[in-house]
């Protein structure tokens, strides 16, 4: 099953959802931090950087949403 | 003047104009997403200038003189930046173009001979990838030719004559590119080739790498000189100064 990902008309065609993942040390894992919606994968890097630069992450890393493969959902036995 | 000194307040002035245009879009731009890029360039943009006015003292030849807090014309800045921007698409070609010509100028001076500007522009490489990145998504997207052909020309008279002071500069090492390569660099990283018109280089001003007259706005000068916020200061502070 495959995560629903939502189109977004933009000024120039269609636009997708990428998550946003992040950490600030390299004990933790990468934890999502928030999304983007983008028409290609630079914007989204673009967009993410400016999104959610605030803290100081040590790392950070964008996945499409559409990409992301959801082995069950809320309320899925 | 020295030569490098120039280039460097240059480097800065633009930077500071671009930075101010930048954050000018920060509620008009296209997306969400595309306002808080626009406020985050901006203030990339503004922090980058900070640093490069002050590599001026450590060159040991600061170029800037009194007439800064009184004409607008003294300011290095390109003609593009002089009045507030009416179009995305002028937005697009300043991000894609203009930035980008500015950080391959800097990637020249990081892996040139002298070492302020090795040590202290390197930073700034990094941060701007993500403006690169930007301006180029939106420019594949299309805009109007008429800004991006005017940026295309704006860029190539800042990286100077073929025989100016950036070959010069070129030449001793102080870059590590020369006006054909900065310009070819430029072109590989836009992946388009630039307009074949040629520039005029007679009316080219060797202080303010422009070929053309003109000055920002006197709203834009006033804010650079906190006279804006004067405007906005309470009746008693007036009063005060």
């Amino acid at each position: 099953m495959s995560a629903g990902n939502v189109k977004y008309k933009r000024v120039n065609g269609d636009a997708v959802e990428y998550e946003v993942f992040a950490r600030k040390t390299r004990l933790e894992a990468l934890r999502l931090v928030g999304s983007v919606v983008a028409p290609d994968d630079d914007l989204a890097a673009a967009y993410a950087r400016a999104t959610y630069d605030e803290e100081r992450w040590i790392e950070m890393a964008i996945v499409r949403k559409d990409h992301v493969i959801e082995l069950w959902e809320p309320g899925e036995p | 003047m020295s030569e490098i000194s120039n280039l460097v307040l240059s480097l800065a002035d633009n930077k500071q104009l671009l930075g101010l245009r930048y954050a000018e879009w920060a509620t008009r731009a296209p997306s969400l997403e595309a306002d808080i890029a626009a406020a985050a360039m901006g203030l990339d943009d503004l922090g980058h200038s900070r640093v490069l006015y002050g590599c001026l003292e450590p060159l040991g030849d600061d170029p800037r003189g009194s007439d800064r807090e009184s004409d607008p014309a003294s300011l290095c800045a390109l003609p593009y930046f002089d009045e507030p921007w009416t179009s995305w698409g002028q937005f697009v070609a300043a991000n894609a173009v203009l930035d980008t010509a500015l950080t391959v100028m800097i990637e020249a001076c990081v892996n040139g001979s002298i070492e302020v500007l090795q040590h202290r522009l390197r930073k700034m490489l990094a941060e701007e990838r993500y403006h690169f990145l930007h301006g180029r998504s939106w420019l594949r997207s299309g805009i109007e030719g008429g800004p991006l052909e005017e940026a295309w020309l704006e860029a190539i008279a800042w990286f100077g004559p073929p025989d100016g002071d950036t070959a010069k500069l070129h030449e001793s090492g102080a870059l590590s590119l020369g006006p054909a390569e900065l310009l070819a660099r430029l072109e590989e990283q836009l992946e388009i080739k630039a307009p074949k018109r040629a520039v005029d280089w007679k009316a080219w001003d060797p202080r303010r790498r422009r070929t053309k007259p003109g000055a920002i706005d006197e709203r834009t000068f006033g804010m650079l000189r906190g006279l804006e916020e004067k405007r906005f200061a309470p009746a008693s502070a007036q009063k005060q100064t």
